[in-house]
């Protein structure tokens, strides 16, 4: 950890070579804030036809240094209001609907039951397309009788990508290692590969936030001669990017 | 006479140049095609002469993209209060992702040592736990909301941003040998002297179910931590 961040003192050439992002002020004039919030007080303006250099971003806001070297953070609302170099208008994905709609990247965390024992765990997901993503998540479960964690990847489809409310179905596999409790009589660690199918829905809330819930229905392919079938409700709280 | 073989002379002459001219020698055909096909060229049926294609290449003009700094990566240090296991110290990693200027999510891990209980120490030898069983080791994922963001003025020209926050969430607690589902909630204050680097200090309690010294109780675990993380 020290070595990473002795790393991050020293910029590398990479860094120093970064071409940064030159916008024009259309407007009659951009406001420097002095931090990446809306209360924090504007010291700067930048005139109309002025440029800024965009230093970074955080999440809606940007750092910018001036044409005199003054720098300062302005609001991507406000920053959608100037232009490119050539002219065009500069384009801020601000999360709203139709980012809910198109994005590229999902992730949030949830808690529920699996076959009665308490469950919590996160998702990540890959858009690779409105309707389909790509998941992998990881859960882990406390129960009376045993513990365990699983592991999963699997794919989603998304009936309706732009409508507020929308049903989806998941089908997916993944691995579970499951605990007994050291109360039985031979308790013994083991895992198992585990196949699941779930239908559930995703609501959206504002900005980038949305809740999702969903029953899951998981197979488990134990070593014995019957396999197990447990199933899963989980209900989450969730952002997209 | 003389002039009747003058003429007959100049008649045979006149007739010898004539047929000259009019035999089809081959390379008086060629020399005749040669013209007729520079006559042709200059005609208007021909098709016009090209125009100059001018080779320029279109300029690909490239818009640079903007790093995203919202992530947060770091450790932290400090002491938790075990409950019936006394204060011991505390060491862990966190992960921050900022979702908006309000809302951050937060993933930790940590872990610490529990001590002995009073029972065990005023018992002599009875040992509740083994060594093993008192390694105590969460996760959490939580979600943090700056509640106070604001600015720290040290001196007269040096002024940072910084946030008081408050942050709750839920993860998971192994002590005594078992895995407890456990809610944690607290709060903390960032501040950050650059614009890559945070200071933390964080105050939080992990609140778990656990029948550790027999029976059932609600184990509320304080911890005050002070750490440092880089932004990426």
């Amino acid at each position: 950890m020290v070595a990473l961040w002795a790393a991050s003192l020293v910029p590398s050439p990479a860094r120093a070579a970064h071409v940064l992002l030159q916008l024009f002020v259309s407007q009659p004039y951009l406001e420097l804030h002095t931090g990446p919030g809306r209360g924090y007080p504007v010291t700067q303006v930048v005139a109309r036809g002025e440029s800024v250099d965009v230093l970074f971003r955080r999440t809606d806001w940007f750092k910018v240094r001036t044409e005199r070297g003054v720098e300062g953070w302005a609001s991507a609302r406000e920053l959608t209001k100037a232009t490119l170099a050539d002219g065009t208008p500069f384009h801020v994905d601000l999360g709203d609907l139709a980012g809910f709609q198109t994005h590229h990247w999902e992730s949030g965390v949830y808690a529920g039951a699996y076959a009665g024992a308490t469950l919590f765990g996160g998702w990540g997901a890959l858009s690779i397309t409105d309707n389909l993503k790509l998941e992998v998540g990881l859960s882990q479960y406390i129960g009376n009788v045993s513990d365990g964690y699983i592991a999963d990847i699997g794919l989603a489809h998304v009936f309706m990508p732009e409508w507020r409310f929308s049903p989806l179905v998941d089908l997916g596999t993944g691995v579970e290692w499951v605990e007994p409790k050291a109360t039985l009589a031979t308790p013994v660690d083991r895992t198992d590969q585990v196949g699941y199918v779930g239908v559930g829905g995703r609501l959206y809330l504002a900005r980038r936030f949305f809740m999702r819930g969903e029953y899951r229905q998981y197979v488990v392919f134990t070593k014995t001669n019957a396999n197990e079938v447990n199933g899963e409700w989980r209900f989450g709280f969730a952002f997209f990017y | 006479m003389e002039i009747r073989i003058r003429l007959l002379l100049l008649s045979i002459a006149l007739a010898a140049c004539s047929g000259c001219a009019s035999m089809h020698w081959p390379w008086h055909h060629q020399k005749t095609d040669d013209a007729s096909a520079s006559a042709g060229s200059s005609d208007a049926d021909a098709p016009p002469p090209s125009v100059i294609e001018p080779q320029v290449e279109r300029r690909k003009v490239t818009v640079p993209t903007i790093r995203a700094k919202n992530i947060e990566l770091g450790a932290y240090y400090g002491e938790i209060s075990i409950q019936d296991f006394g204060a011991q110290p505390v060491a862990g990693v966190r992960f921050d992702y900022h979702i908006s200027e309000d809302l951050f999510a937060e993933a930790t891990y940590g872990r610490a040592k529990g001590g002995r209980t009073s029972f065990e120490e005023l018992s002599g030898n009875v040992q509740l736990l083994s060594d093993a069983e008192r390694r105590f080791t969460y996760y959490n994922l939580s979600l943090g909301y700056n509640l106070l963001p604001g600015e720290v003025f040290i001196g007269r020209n040096l002024a940072m941003t910084s946030a008081l926050y408050m942050i709750g969430g839920i993860g998971n607690v192994t002590f005594a040998g078992e895995h407890n589902f456990a809610v944690n909630f607290g709060a903390g204050f960032r501040v950050l002297p650059t614009d890559w680097l945070a200071l933390h200090i964080d105050v939080q309690d992990l609140v778990f179910k656990s029948n550790d010294i027999g029976f059932y109780q609600l184990k509320n675990n304080l911890q005050a931590t002070i750490g440092a993380t880089v932004f990426f």
